[in-house]
Parts: C-alpha cells; sequence; structure tokens
C-alpha cells in the first residue's frame, strides 16, 4: 500500500525571522478530517530549553481504556501509567522506540517508564486486547494531536525549512509515519495534508 | 415366391374397407395413443423427480460443504490466532525475530494440519514456504476482508487456496498469521465423498479475462469450452443465491451448482462446481422406464389381438350380410344364418324375411307377365314364345309344331244375357277342359273367348285333327257352371308348322284365317288353314282399302229401281242401290263390298252418303214420288243416326215423308228398346218405315205388333214361284192380308213376268218392284220415267 502525503501549501514570503504559528489539517484517504493523527514539524535550529507540553505525561488506565489514548511527550521524559481502575492491567510495548511489561498491577497503583528514544510506542495491555494507545516520543516542542475537525494548531514555530511529519495508525509506512519538507514562512505555516493510498 | 402370400394377407389386413380393419386399426391406434400418453407422462415425471432428487442432494452437498468449511475455518482460526495472541510470538514478530517466527509457523502448519501457513509482519513480508505466487499474493492482501471475514478463497497461478487469517495484535495490529489450504483434487475427492450421490465437485475460478476455468491437474484449461459455466457461474453471483441447474458438461448433459466462494474483496474469484451427469442421474429409472414400455408392447399385443377378436365377432355376421345383399341383388335366393339374438341377429332375420319377400313377389310378378289372371293359363305373351320356341324347335330338331286356334261361339251372348261373372266361370271352366284334353300341348289364353293350343314335339300326323275332335265331341254336351249348364259350341282353326307359316306370328295368322273360315262354315267345326283361305283374306283387305278410296273419291253413285203403286198406277216410289265403279276392275257387286263394309264398319259413313245423296236428288223429283233407302243395322245402332237424317233432309230439301227407310229383321238382334226408339223418333219426324225382305231369316210377327210399320216388302223367293205355287201364293196371300189388318202397305219384290203382276195384283198387292216393270236406272234418268208411258206398260 503506497501512501503520499500530499501539501497544500498557503504560503507567503518570509518577512523575518521569528516565531510563527502553523495551522495544519490532517484528511484520511477518504478526504474526511482525521482526528488523532500527530502532526510534528522538525526545525534545524533546536530550541535550548527543555521541551515541556502542557498536558503532562501521564497515562493513565480508566474504565478499561488508555487515558488519554495518544500521549506525546519529550524524550527523555518519565510516563506514570496509574491504575483507576478495580481490575488490574498489564501494561505493555512491543514498539522499536520502547520495549516494556509492567506486570499486573492493581487499583491506585502507578508506574512509571523512561522513553529515551523518540517514535511511536504502541502500548497495550495484555490481558484486554481492546486497550490500545500511543505514546509519541518526539525531539521536538512543534508537536500536537489533530482533534475532531483533524486540524492541530501549533505557535512559535520558526521560519525557515522544516519537516513535517504526520502519524497515524492507519499510515502503512514504516512506523505510520510520513514525512515532507516543508518552508515555515515568518507571516505562519498553514497546511492541508490529505493521505493517499 | 414366399413373400406372395404374406404380402397379399397384410393387404387385405390394411384394406380399409373393411370394418373388422378399421375397428382393429382405430382401437389399436387409440390405445397406443393412450400408451404414449402414459410413456410420456412417466418419462416426464422420472425426469421431474429424478431432477428434484439431484437439485436437492446438489444442495444439500453446497450447504454441507459449506458448513464444513465454515467449522473447519472457524478451528484453523482458532489454532492461527491462539498463535496470534501469544506473547512470546508476538513478541517476536515485534521484534522481527525471524528463525522464531519461522518455528513457530512450522509448528503451527503441523499442529493444524495445513499445507500452508504464513506470518506477514507489519512491512509485508512473508514469512513461511509455499509458492511464490502464492506468497506474492499474501503481501498484497487486504487489511480487511468483506463482513469480518477472516477467511477467504483466492485464485493464484499454481493454485486456488483458502485462506483463514489471524491477527497479530500488540495491540494494534503488527502482522497476520495466514493458513493457506490448497482447493486441490484431493480436497475436491474428499467433498465428493461427503455426498449421498457420485456427484462430481470442480473448483472454478476467475481468470485474468474474467473466463471461469477449472484447473486440470497443474494445467489450466478449458474444459467446456461451450457450457455456458460463465453465465451460469456469475449469474449464481449476481442472484446472491445458489440454484441447481442443466448444464452441458464436456458433451454430457448435468445438473450443475455453482457456490461462489468468497474472496479477498466483494467479488469472488473461486466458485465450487457441483455436477452430477443427468445419464447417471436417469439410469436409476432405466429399470422402471423399460418396465414401462415392456408394459406397453404386451398390453398393444393383447390389445390388437383383443380388438381384432371383437371386430371379427362384429364384422363377419355384417360381411355375410354383405355377401347375402350382393347374392340377391343379383338374383339368386340368400338365406343368412342367424346366431344369437343381438342387433345384427335381427338384422339377419329381417333380411331373410325380405329376402323371401322379394323372391316370392318377383315370382308373382313373371307369372302375371306369363299368365292370365283369370283361368291362370299361359297368357299371349307367353303363348308367342313357346310358339317361337316350338317353331325353332322344328327346324334345329327335326320336331313338329302345330296351333289351334279357338273361339267360343256365341260366347258375348252369354255375357249379355247371364252376366259377366258367369262368363268368367264359364272362360275358366273352359281352360280347364282345354287343359285336360290337351295333355300333350300347351294351352293358352290370348284374350276374350279366343284360346290357342301349341302342339310341340313330336306327335302323329293325326294329332290336330284327333284333337280338335274330341274338343268338338266334348263341347256338344253343356258345360256346368255354377249350377247352370251353358250350351256352348267352339270353332278351331288349325295351322301346321313350317308349311303354314314360317315363324309364330305368321302360323298364328294362318290359324286365325282358319278359325275364320271355320266360324264363316258355320260354327261348331274345325278346319284347317289353306292357302286359298290366306289369298281371300288379302282380297277382303284390298277390298276395305279400296272402299276408303271410294269414299273419298267418289267412287260411288246411286241407282234407282222405281216402285210401281197399283193402287194409283204410276210410278210411287224408287228404291236407291248403291253402285260402285271401280277404276280397275269396274263395276262390283254390293254383294261383294257391302258386307265387307259392314265388317270394317265403313257401312255407317257410306250409309250417310247414300243418305244425303238420295235426298238430294229426290228432292228434284215430283211431290207424290218418294225415295226408299235401305239402311244397315250397323247404322241403326250409330247413336246418331237420327241426326244424319234430318241433316240429310234439311240439306236436300226434301220434306221428311217423301223418304222411305228400309229396314231389315236383323236391327232387333242386338235388343228391340234402342231400336223402337229411333223408329219412333223417325216417324215423329214423318219418315216412313218399310220392313224388307219379310219372310226369310228369323222373321217374327212380333216385330210388326211392336212397331207399325208402314210397309211391309215381301222377299222376292216368295214372288218368284207366286203364280205357280199355291203354297208361295198362300204365304203373300196371308201376308198381304197380315198387312191390310196392319194397316200396312205390301210391296212384292223381284217381280218378273206379267203372271207374278196378275196375281198380285189379285193378292191386293200395294206395290210392285221388279224387272217386269223396270231394272234400277241412272238417276238422271229418273224424271225422264216418271214423265215417261211407263205407267201405260204396267
Amino acid at each position: 500500500m503506497l501512501c503520499r502525503l500530499t501539501i497544500t501549501l498557503v504560503a507567503f514570503v518570509p518577512m523575518a525571522a521569528g516565531a510563527a504559528p502553523a495551522n495544519i489539517d490532517v484528511r484520511g484517504a477518504d478526504g474526511r478530517p482525521l482526528a488523532g493523527a500527530i502532526v510534528m514539524i522538525d526545525t534545524p535550529r533546536k530550541p535550548a530549553a527543555p521541551i515541556r507540553f502542557t498536558w503532562g505525561t501521564t497515562m493513565g488506565q480508566r474504565n478499561i481504556q488508555f487515558d488519554p489514548r495518544i500521549l506525546i511527550v519529550p524524550v527523555g521524559s518519565t510516563v506514570t501509567f496509574p491504575n483507576y481502575d478495580k481490575v488490574r492491567h498489564q501494561v505493555y510495548s512491543f514498539s522499536k522506540p520502547k520495549k516494556f511489561d509492567l506486570k499486573l498491577y492493581g487499583k491506585d497503583q502507578s508506574r512509571s517508564i523512561l522513553f529515551d528514544r523518540p517514535g511511536a510506542v504502541t502500548v497495550g495491555c495484555n490481558i484486554h486486547d481492546a486497550m490500545s494507545g500511543v505514546i509519541m516520543v518526539v525531539d521536538t516542542p512543534y508537536a500536537a494531536q489533530t482533534d475532531a475537525a483533524g486540524h492541530a494548531a501549533l505557535s512559535g514555530v520558526p521560519a525557515g525549512g522544516a519537516t513535517v511529519r504526520v502519524w497515524h495508525p492507519s499510515i502503512r509506512s514504516n512506523g505510520n509515519v510520513l514525512a515532507q519538507a516543508a518552508t515555515i514562512p515568518a507571516t505562519g505555516f498553514t497546511a492541508s495534508y490529505t493521505i493517499r493510498r | 415366391m414366399q413373400a406372395a402370400p404374406a404380402l397379399a394377407n397384410w393387404h387385405g389386413l390394411f384394406d380399409f374397407r373393411h370394418l373388422r380393419t378399421r375397428m382393429t386399426v382405430l382401437y389399436a391406434a387409440l390405445f397406443a395413443l393412450a400408451l404414449l400418453v402414459v410413456a410420456v407422462v412417466a418419462q416426464v415425471m422420472i425426469r421431474a423427480h429424478a431432477e428434484r432428487s439431484v437439485r436437492a442432494e446438489l444442495a444439500t452437498s453446497g450447504s454441507v460443504y459449506d458448513r464444513i468449511w465454515a467449522l473447519r475455518a472457524a478451528s484453523l482460526f482458532t489454532s492461527a490466532d491462539v498463535l496470534a495472541r501469544d506473547f512470546g510470538f508476538r513478541a517476536a514478530v515485534a521484534s522481527g525475530d525471524r528463525p522464531t517466527i519461522v518455528s513457530a509457523v512450522s509448528n503451527l502448519r503441523a499442529r493444524a494440519g495445513v499445507a500452508n501457513a504464513f506470518v506477514i509482519d507489519g512491512t509485508g513480508a512473508v514469512m513461511g514456504d509455499g509458492p511464490a505466487d502464492l506468497r506474492a499474493t499474501l503481501r498484497t492482501l487486504p487489511a480487511t476482508f468483506g463482513n469480518g471475514r477472516h477467511d477467504a478463497v483466492i485464485a493464484t497461478g499454481s493454485g486456488t487456496y483458502r485462506l483463514v487469517v489471524a491477527p497479530i495484535m500488540a495491540p494494534v495490529e503488527i502482522g497476520r498469521v495466514v493458513f493457506a489450504i490448497p482447493l486441490d483434487a484431493a480436497e475436491m475427492r474428499a467433498l465428493e465423498r461427503l455426498s449421498a450421490i457420485p456427484l462430481s465437485a470442480t473448483m472454478l475460478h476467475r481468470r485474468a479475462d474474467g473466463h471461469w476455468a477449472s484447473r486440470s491437474g497443474a494445467s489450466v484449461a478449458d474444459s467446456w469450452p461451450n457450457s455456458g459455466i460463465d453465465r451460469f457461474v456469475d449469474g449464481t453471483i449476481a442472484r446472491d443465491a445458489a440454484t441447481p441447474k442443466t448444464l452441458d458438461l464436456a458433451g454430457d448433459r448435468a445438473f450443475a451448482l455453482a457456490i461462489p466462494l468468497a474472496g479477498r474483496g466483494t467479488a469472488p474469484e473461486a466458485a465450487l462446481l457441483l455436477s452430477y451427469p443427468l445419464d447417471t442421474a436417469l439410469a436409476s429409472y432405466h429399470s422402471l422406464q423399460i418396465g414401462i414400455a415392456l408394459a406397453g408392447v404386451m398390453g398393444l399385443i393383447l390389445m390388437l389381438l383383443g380388438s381384432r377378436r371383437l371386430a371379427s365377432g362384429i364384422a363377419r355376421p355384417i360381411a355375410a350380410l354383405d355377401a347375402a345383399a350382393k347374392a340377391l341383388e343379383e338374383g339368386s335366393r340368400a338365406e343368412l344364418k342367424v346366431e344369437g339374438s343381438d342387433e345384427i341377429a335381427r338384422l339377419a332375420e329381417s333380411f331373410n324375411t325380405m329376402s323371401a319377400g322379394i323372391l316370392e313377389r318377383e315370382h308373382r310378378i313373371t307369372h302375371l307377365a306369363f299368365h292370365d289372371s283369370l283361368t291362370g293359363l299361359p297368357n299371349r305373351t307367353f303363348f308367342r314364345q313357346q310358339l317361337e320356341t316350338a317353331i325353332t324347335r322344328t327346324a334345329k330338331l327335326n320336331e313338329r309344331a302345330a296351333v289351334l286356334c279357338l273361339d267360343l261361339d256365341g260366347f258375348k251372348g252369354v255375357n249379355d244375357t247371364l252376366g259377366h261373372p258367369i262368363g268368367d266361370a264359364l272362360l275358366r271352366q273352359v281352360g280347364l277342359i282345354l287343359d285336360d284334353l290337351a295333355s300333350d300341348g300347351t294351352v293358352s289364353r290370348l284374350g276374350g273367348d279366343e284360346f290357342a293350343i301349341i302342339l310341340a314335339g313330336r306327335w302323329e300326323d293325326d294329332r290336330p285333327r284327333a284333337l280338335a275332335q274330341t274338343i268338338l265331341d266334348r263341347f256338344r254336351h253343356p258345360i256346368a257352371v255354377d249350377e247352370l249348364h251353358i250350351a256352348s259350341a267352339v270353332s278351331i282353326g288349325i295351322a301346321v308348322a313350317p308349311h303354314d307359316g314360317p315363324d309364330g306370328d305368321a302360323l298364328l295368322k294362318s290359324a286365325d284365317l282358319a278359325l275364320y273360315r271355320a266360324k264363316q262354315d258355320g260354327r261348331g267345326v274345325f278346319r284347317f288353314f289353306e292357302p286359298a283361305l290366306d289369298a281371300a283374306a288379302r282380297r277382303r283387305r284390298q277390298l276395305e282399302l279400296d272402299l276408303r278410296e271410294a269414299l273419298f273419291t267418289g267412287q260411288f253413285r246411286l241407282n234407282y229401281q222405281p216402285i210401281f203403286d197399283l193402287a194409283r198406277d204410276r210410278i210411287g216410289c224408287f228404291e236407291a242401290l248403291l253402285r260402285w265403279q271401280h277404276p280397275s276392275r269396274g263395276n262390283i257387286p254390293p254383294a261383294e263390298f257391302i258386307p265387307v263394309a259392314e265388317e270394317t264398319g265403313l257401312i255407317v259413313a257410306i250409309g250417310e252418303w247414300v243418305m244425303h245423296e238420295a235426298c238430294r236428288q229426290a228432292a228434284a223429283w215430283p211431290a207424290h214420288v218418294r225415295v226408299a233407302v235401305n239402311v244397315s243395322p250397323l247404322q241403326f245402332r250409330n247413336s246418331g243416326f237420327s241426326n244424319i237424317i234430318v241433316q240429310a233432309l234439311t240439306r236436300g230439301g226434301l220434306s221428311a215423308d217423301r223418304l222411305e227407310v228400309e229396314i231389315t229383321e236383323s236391327v232387333f238382334l242386338d235388343g228391340e228398346n234402342g231400336v223402337l226408339q229411333v223408329l219412333h223418333q223417325l216417324r215423329a219426324m214423318g219418315v216412313r218405315i218399310a220392313l224388307d225382305d219379310f219372310g226369310t231369316g228369323y222373321s217374327s210377327l212380333s216385330y210388326l205388333r211392336s212397331f207399325p210399320f208402314d210397309k211391309i216388302k215381301i222377299d222376292k223367293s216368295f214372288v218368284d214361284l207366286v203364280a205357280q205355287d199355291p203354297s208361295s201364293a198362300a204365304i203373300v196371300h196371308a201376308i198381304v192380308d197380315l198387312a191390310r189388318a196392319l194397316k200396312m202397305e205390301t210391296t212384292a219384290e223381284g217381280v218378273e213376268d206379267r203372271d207374278q203382276l196378275n196375281e198380285l195384283r189379285d193378292q191386293g198387292c200395294s206395290s210392285i218392284q221388279g224387272f217386269w216393270f223396270s231394272r234400277p236406272i241412272e238417276g238422271d234418268a229418273v224424271l225422264a220415267m216418271i214423265a215417261g208411258p211407263m205407267s201405260a206398260a204396267a
């Protein structure tokens, strides 16, 4: 299955070097807005400050499901997996960036794992097949997941050349990620990506 | 030739003019038709039943196959799923531990007992052993099959496979465990063994060009190029319902059922074809069909024999009737044997009655045609036949033939006086007598009172004469008829062949002439034919012809003989006398031609002419001179006689009292009444009536009393000797006295000398007539005589 990322750029002439907002829409192969996709923009200049996201680094288990189901964390984060359910869970991952297996643990117990390599880590519960979650380990501060409208809004992206990456389970390439080069104008970057088969 | 009679027999069997054949053929045809209908219905039902059972079996097999596969797929899926869910296995797949994965798959393949097992990882890499094209196909397997199925049937270059796929979830899909079971010949044979009937299972796949094809071993071949398999399978897929149908597979008709097998996507790539040859399906019914056919043939044979027998039973009596009717038509007696009491027997009975009736009537008609109904003797027709036969035999066999013609004398008198019933009885009696007397001859009645006897064969020379004499002798005795004894004589004429006539007609004519002669010769005698008779008869016939000629060409004329009135000494009357001057024979005396005229009836016409001529001439005479005209009894009997006289008087202009009609006693022979009536009519007119030839014949004085004649004419025979013979004189005297007493005049005829005249004058006779006074004279001399000195001579 061949996947392509087509980009519709609405680019403006860069006026000055500086931070710019990026608004990105992702659409599935059927052309509908794709929720739960992760948009990441890699820029050549890495920010000096440690990366920090507003949503924290906790992925709980609530009602026999991961909460949240998609968690974006910076590299080197330690993610805690508190169990809010009455049942026990065995959280595991076979993903290459981080393989782990948290043996059964009960309610109000918590485990934590250090994610020291970037990449998508699919987590599951060995005794609850329906439970599935993704922890996206990134080394860029410009990452967000699309909302129900398939929209992701990023701010403070440095103008200039960049690589836009989109992750989603339906993407059939290695690591479920597609990457595309882009130029971020100073006035802001607006793009719409459609996953094509 | 052996075949000829058989052929003829067949010909007869199929001759549709025979009722029997028609019935047999009709029955047999009807039965055969019924049989045919039964056979067709049986065949249709057998076929329908076979089809139904095969279809049911096919459908059952199809669903059994589906069911088995559902179970097997579920079982295989479970095996695969168990592996796919194994944590270690998942870990191995996730970590791309290829040797571990391959060994696990190999282990699974052995455990599940499947041909091929693979693992496809998240990158699409295929792990496990199997044909290259299968592996290539697996790499592009879609993420899911329709309807969440775990299995699909795919067709690749190397074969058709059923895939069972179990995803490896960790927890998202990181790979798949795939079983590929080849749907090969062995699989098909195993499937076939599941069925109760020996159907055949074939796996079809859709080729790249869209056609459906089967696999034969390793190679792909189109076994059934023109079977319409494409349409059938595509139709089944389109309808989404497997319906058994009849297909033409490899030249054999077969029931077939296509079961589409769900593939990767929505369109099936393969289909299972279950087929069952029609012949095989129907084979089990062959014994039934043969049984029906045999029963039909046997039934037809029995039917043929039975209907033929029945038809014969009906047709034979009818054929007999037909033959009898034909025989009757040809005139022979036909009698049928009556068997039983059915319609045909009654018909035969009626036929017999009818046939008997026809023959009886025919016999009677023949008898009537040839026999006289009164006497039962042969009639004239039969007589002539017999006579011809007898004459023919005289020439050929030297036999003899003679005809005796008989006539009863005075038979008319018997009829008139005794009545017809007595007359008929007399004829019957005469017939019996003749038949009795002429036992060696054939007695026939020719008509009226005429009989004839044929003497044929061999007889003595004297036989005709002897027979005639015997008959005459017998008739001398009166014949007893109804208590009456009638004296009846016969006259007989005899003619002998061939001398008297060469053929029947001539011989009978000769016999007739002889009979005529016999009658002329005084009756009660027999006469043989003589040639002279024939000549006389011929002369008579000529005379008859000449008479007619004479009447129409005016050869007749009248002479007049004066009658001298002694009292007044003058001619008081002339008697008209007919004269015939024949152109070639000269003067013919009345004595010769008058009898012929009387016999032929010409006398009536001649008499009329005489009456007219006499009246016409006499009108010119002085008023005191009358004319006397002789009238024949035949004229008298003619009903128009009075009118003739009136006409003659009127036309001639003669007053009635100057006409004197002379009649003889013979007018009274046929009865007095009619004659008297006519005489009174004439008298009333004023015509005078004279009785001629008085004293001869059967003179009866009673006539004088019954009618007051004006005059009596004394016959010449008395006048001849009146002068010499006292007895004659006495008779004349007596007649004259009688007349005077009765106030009648008298005329003496044939006065030839003075003595006679004197004697008659002395006797007191009124008038005389004769040569002494004058011979008859021509009409134009009459006036001269009246005026002349004749009176003085008297």
